[in-house]
């Protein structure tokens, strides 16, 4: 896993969350910039996803590591599917979901990193 | 487009707030599940009891996930689940401070979810929350006929 990645994640996340409920707020309807906010995200995931699988072995305590990996794959399907309930559903809640969905993107991504320190 | 009132059933938590709470519960069940299944194929044999108690524990997530995202006569099952996670999160929240022997292993429900964030303390009660509000606005909506079943 790569830690600045994980930082960039971090804070798209929260950038994520952040512009979502504004958009709740103001009853504004999903949109391309949005998309592509949620859509970097992504890809961020996904590069933490190949990284972190790659470099999960150093991690020894096996509790540790299953919650490394269970939040590695989680965190991927959330943009995803958040994103998907927002075009699905054009209402302020779905956007709240996008919110919800990017604080917890952050907070599990966050989470990563911890473990991953302990083994730095 | 946002004026336009559904006549879904007002039990069902998508297309309105609820939907908050489903992508929660969502992603709390995945990560319970996955985690779960990693603990119980890798190394079961270390704690089994702890395992066991997770993936159970997982399983109601993803029960009360539906529950949540379908509404209607599933509104009970979900009371059910909700209920289960709260006081399993209590029991073994409890349980793990004062037996730290008993449990060699961590639960999603441990030290009152302390490893997900006490997240697994707060969703069931919101949970329950939602479930009763629900049931709360369906009775104010339909018109109470008598002998009429209900769901």
């Amino acid at each position: 896993m790569i830690a600045p990645l994980t930082y960039a994640v971090v804070g798209l996340a929260i950038v994520l969350c952040a512009v979502a409920v504004y958009y709740a707020v103001r009853d504004k309807l999903v949109d391309d910039r949005l998309l592509a906010v949620a859509a970097l995200l992504e890809l961020g995931l996904l590069i933490q996803l190949v990284t972190g699988l790659l470099g999960m072995g150093r991690i020894e305590d096996p509790t540790e590591k299953a919650t490394f990996v269970a939040y590695l794959v989680t965190l991927p399907v959330i943009p995803v599917g958040a994103a998907l309930l927002t075009i699905k559903e054009k209402s302020r809640w779905a956007m709240g979901s996008l919110a919800v969905g990017g604080f917890a993107v952050a907070v599990m991504a966050a989470r990563l990193l911890q473990i991953w320190n302990l083994y730095g | 487009m946002g004026d336009a009132h559904r006549t879904a059933d007002p039990r069902r938590a998508l297309g309105g707030p609820g939907i908050m709470l489903v992508v929660l519960y969502a992603v709390l069940a995945l990560a319970a599940t996955g985690r779960s299944i990693l603990q119980i194929t890798s190394y079961f044999e270390q704690a089994p009891l702890a395992y066991l108690l997770s993936a159970f524990a997982a399983v109601v997530y993803l029960l009360a996930t539906w529950c949540l995202a379908r509404g209607g006569r599933w509104v009970r099952v979900g009371v059910v689940a909700c209920t289960i996670e709260l006081v399993g999160v209590l029991v073994v929240g409890m349980a793990s401070y004062l037996f730290p022997d008993a449990f060699p292993d961590q639960t999603v429900w441990s030290h009152f979810g302390q490893g997900y964030g006490y997240v697994p303390l707060v969703l069931p009660v919101l949970g329950l929350l939602w479930f009763r509000r629900v049931e709360r606005l369906a009775a104010a909506t339909e018109t109470p006929a008598p002998g009429s079943a209900l769901g």
